[in-house]
């Protein structure tokens, strides 16, 4: 509890902070495990929401499309997203992120301001920290 | 409507977007407003217009149950619009500059 608290306020003060933002630091192979790991988690997350929202029929568009593609590339991800869904995007980016919140034991508020980008750098940073831990 | 108002319909809200994630989970699920409102941890208040969208684009079907009136999945009719969304999002093209 106390550890996600200081990753969200390390993610707060640099929000494009990347794997360097993770106190202690890295070494490289950790860090290459830790983002594949991260994205392997985002996708099927993405997936997981997508599928279940909007039934395997859209997800398989999706997927042929390139979205998922990019799922771990928020601004891209968003982009896209975005394209194919105009408003629903935020909708869709909200569940992916509660979803992913749940999974990584990170408090989601639906009251709260969103950023999807923010989130997912949150995100990052709870499962780069767990790898380390790990 | 078309695919892109289906679409957005459907999306038009997280509560929207929680309840088709709670159906779809449970296609079998049959609950009152105030059940569906709890399982997706919202208030009744919250939840009621939500519902009453989906009953009008159909995804959901209300019935009385005793003295309840419950509500359900249209599994044909979530069926064919999911597939009115599925053709509309072929039509999207989404490569090109970032």
């Amino acid at each position: 509890m106390h550890m996600s608290l200081r990753v969200r306020e390390s993610s707060l003060t640099n929000p494009r902070g990347n794997v360097e933002s993770v106190p202690g630091g890295l070494s490289s192979d950790q860090r290459f495990d830790a983002e594949k790991a991260f994205s392997s988690v985002l996708v099927s997350t993405v997936r997981e929401a997508v599928g279940n929202a909007l039934g395997r029929n859209v997800l398989e568009v999706l997927t042929s499309n390139g979205l998922l593609d990019d799922a771990n590339n928020s601004k891209e991800f968003d982009r896209k997203l975005e394209l194919l869904f105009g408003n629903g995007a935020g909708v869709l980016e909200r569940m992916v992120v509660k979803d992913l919140n749940r999974r990584l034991g990170i408090r989601y508020d639906s009251e709260a301001s969103f950023d999807y980008e923010k989130s997912l750098e949150t995100a990052r940073q709870v499962c780069f920290l767990e790898g380390r831990l790990n | 409507m078309s695919g892109s108002e289906i679409l957005s319909t459907l999306l038009g809200s997280e509560v929207r977007g929680d309840l088709l994630v709670l159906f779809h989970r449970n296609p079998g699920l049959i609950d009152t407003v105030d059940g569906v409102a709890r399982r997706i941890g919202r208030t009744t208040v919250a939840v009621i217009s939500e519902v009453r969208e989906l009953l009008v684009v159909g995804v959901l079907m209300q019935k009385r149950i005793g003295a309840s009136e419950v509500v359900f999945l249209d599994r044909a009719k979530d069926r064919e619009l999911l597939e009115a969304v599925a053709n509309h999002l072929k039509t999207v093209r989404i490569s090109g500059e970032n």
